[in-house]
């Protein structure tokens, strides 16, 4: 190989050699690599891989289109079971950046019936809070979460029905209230209202926190022997139940089912202790959840008894159980949610089939936000609300719609004529917009508490007012305590 | 762990899953045996108490599922098959019965159309 090689390198060198000269080393190895011999370079040791280029190859992402490969490996730690539930569920009723409101005054058993309350904010008593906690009467939408401690304001409406629940108290009256109006206009908070001052009073408070857990058909039913018809028990509600009863009226202060004791001979599967108190009777129910319904019979018994205190039997999102259920019976056909004995038994009163005979009241909260369509609820509630404004101005039935006959022989007295008397005993309590002397109260309080960072006068009122829509207190709060720009 | 019918679910299952995992139990049978026994929708196998899964037990044996219903449709196949009709011939060929065309899209029917239709046995959940 040299002599060609050799040859060629010189004819080349001569070539180059007058250009350039001082680069006559360059070129000879130059020459090397353009001749037709390839062994030189076969011959050679491997070039060595540079260190930068691998480690520019490996760091350089590139796009991954190959399905089915985990890509982002997920370690973190998942949930607990019921973990999520709980979070979503969770009830914070304090702030502990919020100030404390030292005019704020406790609802107290003597005056929290009283007319002079009308626009004030009063506080809820602690144990009343826990009691209300056990009925589940606060929900998690509601703002507890932005005060130092849950209270709330005498509104209009909540004096409406301190006077109702007066007049059952003071004449042994059944009064039933059905609660309606916009979205965000605080039916729910009023029934809270009515549930604390019931129990303020020393009421027996039962509460069915939401209407459509009872008829979702997420919990166990079975037909009730000898009903005729049919009706549906629901023993894992009704055990839960008897324990929220149970939790919410027998406090430490004032333990009034372990006073009581039970007179009548109720016919249960299990044996009762003799000389039983009310207490016994409904952890008997708790601890059997096959006796529940035949407990929770033998306890209303004991309740109506003369002499025992007043009942608040209160629902929220009364339109649910306005309708057929989603349990289904032998026959493959959907259960109405007046054969559910739970509801039956709360309809009864609500209607004034039953009444109490030591007094109390009946609430029925509607709600705007979870509502199914109930064309006789809503129908009904359109009347009493029109005949409450002018009784010779009701709206007509629109016959396109379909009725459902049960419910409306149930809310028949909201469609009866209004009676001189001052009470009726079912009607409507519209839950309207506050007055602007309510919203300033209320605003004052916001204010006191440090969430509302502004001038409280007639001009900031009217205008947070306006905004709120006339008034609506869910978006006064929305408009004045949670929105920040 | 209960069982229905000597099949054995875990409690987590859902009773309306549990029971459509039997040949010829869907949506609507399943819907219509809980109904009969008063068992909600979202309940699950662990809930139910032992004598609601013996009446359980007690309904499916009573109906045509699994081997017994794969076997009559089975026979149903091969006496069409033994008589020589149309139908029979085109089943034993693994081509559509009901006159569909069979330029394209038999794929189905090559799946479905056999004498032993349904194989054997249970397949599992």
């Amino acid at each position: 190989m040299p002599p060609p090689t050799c040859l060629r390198s010189f004819s080349q060198l001569s070539l180059d050699s007058a250009a350039r000269a001082s680069m006559a080393s360059r070129a000879r190895a130059h020459a090397q690599m353009a001749c037709f011999s390839t062994s030189a370079a076969r011959y050679a040791n491997p070039v060595s891989k540079k260190k930068g280029m691998a480690q520019t190859k490996k760091g350089n992402k590139t796009l991954n289109v190959k399905k089915g490969r985990n890509t982002v490996q997920d370690t973190g730690k998942r949930p607990a079971q019921g973990e999520r539930k709980a979070a979503r569920k969770r009830i914070v009723l304090t702030n502990d950046n919020a100030l404390e409101v030292a005019t704020l005054k406790d609802m107290t058993k003597a005056d929290v019936l009283s007319e002079a309350n009308q626009g004030r904010v009063l506080g809820i008593p602690e144990a009343t809070v826990d009691a209300l906690r056990a009925v589940e009467a606060f929900k998690t939408t509601q703002g507890w979460s932005l005060f130092r401690r849950p209270a709330t304001l005498m509104r209009k409406e909540t004096i409406e029905l301190a006077k109702v629940m007066k007049a059952a108290e003071d004449d042994k009256k059944t009064l039933r209230r059905v609660l309606s109006g916009e979205r965000l206009s605080g039916k729910s908070t009023l029934l809270l209202q009515g549930l604390s001052m019931a129990f303020v009073r020393q009421w027996i408070v039962i509460n069915l926190p939401e209407a459509q857990d009872i008829i979702n058909a997420h919990t166990e039913y079975a037909p009730l022997p000898d009903s005729q018809p049919t009706q549906y028990t629901q023993e894992t509600y009704t055990a839960s139940l008897l324990s929220q009863i149970l939790k919410a009226n027998n406090t430490a202060e004032n333990p009034m089912l372990e006073k009581i004791k039970v007179t009548t001979s109720p016919a249960l599967p299990l044996a009762l202790p003799a000389d039983a108190t009310l207490k016994q009777l409904i952890e008997l129910g708790i601890v059997n959840p096959e006796a529940s319904w035949p407990v929770f019979v033998a306890l209303w018994q004991e309740l109506t008894q003369p002499g025992r205190p007043p009942i608040m039997l209160a629902v929220d999102g009364t339109a649910h159980m306005m309708k057929e259920s989603d349990y289904l019976n032998a026959e493959v056909k959907p259960i109405h949610s007046f054969d559910l004995t739970i509801i039956r038994h709360f309809i009864d009163h609500l209607s004034g089939a039953k009444s109490l005979p030591n007094g109390g009241v009946i609430l029925a909260a509607t709600s705007q936000s979870n509502a199914p369509s109930t064309p006789a609820l809503d129908f009904s509630v359109q009347v009493a609300e029109a005949r409450q404004v002018d009784p010779s101005k009701t709206p007509r039935w629109n016959p396109y719609k379909n009725i459902d006959p049960r419910v409306m022989e149930a809310l028949k007295d909201l469609h009866s004529p209004t009676a001189k008397e001052q009470l009726k005993p079912l009607d409507v309590i519209k839950v309207g917009g506050l007055s602007k002397d309510e919203a300033r109260s209320i605003m004052e309080y916001y204010a006191e508490s440090g969430m509302l960072r502004a001038k409280i006068d007639d001009g900031f009122v009217t205008e947070k007012w306006s905004l709120a829509g006339m008034g609506n207190i869910g978006e006064l709060e929305r408009a004045s305590v949670r929105l920040r720009i | 762990m209960p069982f229905i019918s000597n099949i054995n679910f875990t409690e987590g299952t859902l009773v309306k899953r549990s029971l459509e995992t039997f040949f010829g139990i869907g949506p609507k049978v399943s819907q219509s045996i809980m109904a009969r026994f008063h068992i909600q929708p979202w309940a699950k196998v662990g809930s139910l108490k032992a004598s609601t899964l013996l009446d359980l037990t007690a309904e499916l044996s009573n109906m045509k599922i699994e081997n017994d219903l794969r076997r009559e449709i089975q026979d149903s196949i091969i006496r069409l098959k033994d008589m020589g009709s149309y139908r029979g011939r085109r089943h034993a060929m693994g081509l559509p019965v009901r006159g569909q065309r069979t330029r394209t899209q038999i794929a189905t029917a090559r799946k479905l159309n056999r004498t032993l239709r349904g194989g054997d046995g249970r397949l599992g959940m």
